[in-house]
Order: C-alpha cells, then structure tokens, then sequence
C-alpha cells in the first residue's frame, strides 16, 4: 500500500497505518502492513473506511482473527467511522508484496 | 481487482468437537509409551501378542486416529471453504471412539475374546462412519475439485475398511467363522490401516498444511494425482493378492514398490514447495516433520528384509519406524502447529488489534519443544538398534526417553487447553 504525500486523506491514512503495524498475523509473527496484507484504505465515503486487503493463503485459518484486528484497530484510531473490511484474492498475495521489514523478521 | 466480501475465511467449528480428541490423543500416547516401556521384551517376540496388540491398537486409534479426528475436524472446513457438515457428529465420534479404544485395548491385554472386544470393535466402527459421514457431507458441498479433498475422502473409505476388517477378526476370535489364516488376514488389516488411512490422510493434509507453514508453492500438482493413483493400485493388488492368492514376497515388493513411488511423487510435490518457501528458518516442529519423512523412507527400506528373511526382528522394527518413527514425529510436529492456533483464536480473535495478545506460540512452552525433537530422535535410535541387535535393555533404555518425550508433549498440549485469556500490559 502506497501513500501519495498529494493524497487528500494523506494525514488519516499515515495514522491508520501506524496503528496497523501493530495488528499482527498470529502464524507469520509479521504485521499485516509490513506483509503487504493491505491493499486499500479508502476514506472517501463519510464516516467510514473502506480496507481492501487479502490473506496469505486462501482461506486461512487464522483469517477471522487478522481480518478483526484491523477492523479493531481502525476503529480504535477513527472511532467516528465505520470499518467495511473487503478481502480479495485478486490479485493473491505473492511474496513481492512484503516490505524490506517484512523480508527481515521472516529472514528472508 | 474482484473483492469477494463474503468469503469464508474463519467458519471453524466448535471447542468441543476438536479439542477433546487433541486431549484424549495425547492421554493415549503417555499411556500407550508406558506400556511398551513394561512390556519391552515383547519387542524382541513374535507380534501376535497380546500386550503388543494392546499397545498398537491403543497407539493406532487412541493416539493416531484420535489427533487425526480433531485435526480433520479442524481442517476440512478450511480445505473445503465451507463450515463443518455436523458437530454433533463430531463430539459423537469422540464419545465412541474413546470408550471404544478402552474396550478393544484392554481386552487386548489379557487377549479376553468375547463381548468386551465386540463392542469395542463396534464402537470403532461406529466413530468412523459418524467421521465418514461428515467427511463426505462436507467435502460434497465443497466449492471447488481439490486432491487433497481427494486424499480424505479416500482415506476414510480405507479406514472404514480397515475397521470393518478388524472387527470382523474380533468376531472371528470368539465365534470362528473365517477359513483363512488369522495372521494373513492381519497384515492385511495392518495395511489398509498404514497406507489407506494414515498415509493418504497425512499426504492429503500435508500438502495443504505444509506450503501454508513455510509460504512456499508447489506447481508439480500432477505428481500428487500419480502418487493417489500409484498407492491405491498398490494397496488394492496386495490386499487382492494376499486374500485371494496368499501373496507372494516377489509380487509384494512389486506392489510395495509402486506405493513407494506414489510416495516419492508426494516427497517431490513438497520439495518443490519447501524450495520455493518464503520463510527460510525451518523450526523444531517443521522438523518433527521431516523426521517423520525419512522415517517413512527408512520403513520402505526395511521392507526387503522384512519381505525375504524370515526373521521377525525385522517385522518388529518395519512397525516400529512406522508407528514410533513416522506416525508419532508428524503428530509431534503438527500438533503445535494446529491446536494452539485453534485455542487462540478461541481467546483472542476479537481481541485482536484492541489490546497487545500473546502470540499462539506462547500458549505452550516452547523451550521445551528442542527437548521433545531431541529426546525423540535418540528413542528412536536407540529402539531401532536395539531391535536390530535384540538387546533388551537398549529397548528399555530407548523407551525410558520415549517416556518422558510423551509426558514433556502431554503437559504442553494440558498447558494450550488450560489456558485463560491474559492480555499483555
């Protein structure tokens, strides 16, 4: 997920993200902003957050549990708006998608 | 970009229909170490035992097809996307199975034929049709054609075969009525066991499980429809064989050698993955695991002693990689892999992203998983050289370890199942 320092919601998307890093995948010990996990925050719609994201594996077993702690976690940072959480597997996760961060804490 | 809002990403099934089979599970396998410890000569004797029978039925089904039926329960859900067909059944399939091991295992002991072995050859019966159902009822509702879907519906097919077969035999024991050789028939009964249940149940969830732990991807999907076809066509014509024409050494290493290639296709599959993993650090219980693999190659290479000397060390020590060796290292090393994930998300999957939560990981002692790796591969050294060189006190000595391998296992899976949600500060 990049963020365009022109973005509109440049200043909300910087403090989403801070506290994403902070919502660990539970299998990987990686967080999901460090795994590329989050596609898309979209602030556009008043009082609520859009988040495009995905898995590592379809299907995965501790899916509900990531899924929740980012909903938990923006709702804890923008308690004025409600979290739609969309998962996608297009395209799938690929390991491209990790941060140099990310690449080290899975030694990589 | 397709977002798919509805996905099912976490439908797992209750407490109750999964975590008492990892706890009676791990039970049996203190039970059944300590009852080869007290009865280590028999390793040295013929495997028509009484006390042996005990041990391996209380191994195969209390310990084996117990975690299996909980990690099953866990995992169909997640390889067929959908939820669990019936948890009822489920929990149903733990109240026969579990009374039935005790039946069937303690009437082993004294070798008391009679009702008590019926019954509980019966209730076995009756878990796996119960397991059956909901394999088949879940899997028909599955969204999409997957071999691993393949891989467990087939193994269940096997497994009820194999305990129709076994309690027949019970029956047999008390009411003769078979004509032919009681032994024969039990390597038959042996093998559907070995190859059709536990082997194609472990290669059908370990090649979901395993690409998922190490991140890797496997492309060679064609290799593992080889490997269902090869161990079914082998299994089939030795068990066809051995009924029909009393088989034949020659003729069981043929059949022998086409399961072995089915196995080595699953190996290359996994290979492939583990050589295309993301996630470079290869932890104890991933180990457990490949132990677990050259265990099962070690067992095929016992094969031709077993198949052209008439020794029956060598029997004695094919069953010993298989169900010490192979069967044990990979319920080791998945065993940690599985359930505490399943309690966490249990305590903590609401939690998540609110407050700071333990990690799956620190639901059980992880120092002491080394331990369990370590102590595990010096038993199993020593058993094999102890029953390669009949020396009894070896034995003992290697099941002394086994011992506490089985207790060090059994307190951390008590320590995932106790624990109580703690959030960190």
């Amino acid at each position: 997920m990049n963020i365009h320092i022109n973005d509109p919601f440049f200043d909300e998307k910087i403090r989403a993200q801070s506290g994403l890093y902070k919502v660990i995948d539970p299998e990987l010990f990686v967080n999901v902003i460090d795994l590329g996990l989050i596609y898309e925050l979209d602030f556009n719609e008043e009082g609520k957050i859009k988040v495009t994201m995905t898995l590592s594996t379809p299907h995965c077993p501790m899916g509900e549990a990531i899924t929740n702690g980012v909903k938990n976690s923006l709702e804890q940072d923008f308690p004025e708006r409600k979290v739609e959480v969309n998962l996608t597997f297009d395209p799938p996760w690929s390991f491209e998608m990790l941060s140099e961060e990310g690449r080290a804490q899975l030694g990589v | 970009m397709l977002i798919m809002a509805d996905i099912n990403i976490g439908k797992a099934p209750p407490n109750l229909a999964v975590l008492p089979f990892y706890a009676t599970g791990a039970l049996a396998f203190v039970i059944w170490s300590f009852l080869l410890l007290i009865s280590a000569e028999s390793l040295t004797g013929h495997y028509f035992h009484p006390h042996l029978l005990t041990i391996v039925h209380t191994a195969v089904l209390g310990w084996g097809t117990m975690i299996i039926f909980g990690a099953a329960y866990q995992l169909l859900p997640v390889i067929c996307e959908r939820d669990l067909y019936s948890s009822g059944m489920a929990i149903a399939s733990w109240y026969c199975l579990t009374p039935g091991v005790v039946l069937l295992a303690g009437s082993f002991w004294n070798f008391t034929t009679g009702w008590m072995m019926i019954s509980g050859g019966l209730l076995v019966v009756l878990s796996t049709i119960l397991y059956g159902i909901n394999v088949i009822a879940t899997s028909r509702i599955c969204s999409h054609y997957s071999i691993q879907r393949l891989f467990l519906l087939t193994s269940a097919c096997w497994l009820l075969f194999t305990v129709v077969v076994g309690l027949l035999l019970a029956i047999h024991l008390s009411h003769p009525f078979i004509s032919k050789n009681h032994l024969d028939l039990l390597k038959l009964h042996a093998h559907a066991g070995i190859v059709g249940w536990f082997l194609l149940l472990i290669i059908g969830v370990s090649t979901k499980l395993v690409p998922m732990f190490l991140l890797g991807k496997s492309s060679k999907n064609k290799l593992l429809l080889l490997s269902f076809l090869l161990l079914n066509l082998g299994l089939i014509a030795f068990l066809a064989d051995g009924f029909f024409f009393g088989g034949h050494s020659l003729r069981f290493g043929l059949y022998a050698l086409l399961i072995l290639i089915g196995v080595l296709c699953w190996l290359i599959f996994l290979g492939a993955a583990y050589k295309n993993r993301v996630r470079k650090k290869t932890d104890y219980l991933m180990k457990h695991t490949f132990v677990a693999f050259l265990m099962l190659l070690l067992a095929f290479a016992a094969l031709p002693l077993l198949l052209f000397q008439q020794d029956l060390r060598w029997v004695m020590l094919y069953g010993t990689i298989l169900f010490m060796g192979w069967i044990s290292s990979i319920i080791f090393g998945m065993t940690f892999k599985t359930l505490p994930f399943i309690v966490w998300n249990n305590h903590y999957k609401l939690l998540s992203g609110k407050v700071k939560v333990p990690l799956p990981k620190q639901l059980y002692q992880e120092s002491l998983i080394p331990f369990q790796f370590y102590f595990s591969l010096l038993a199993l050294s020593l058993i094999i050289i102890g029953i390669i060189i009949q020396f009894v006190i070896l034995i003992r000595i290697a099941l002394v370890i086994w011992c506490i391998v089985g207790w060090i296992f059994l307190y951390n899976v008590v320590k995932v199942l106790l624990h109580k949600t703690t959030i960190q500060s």
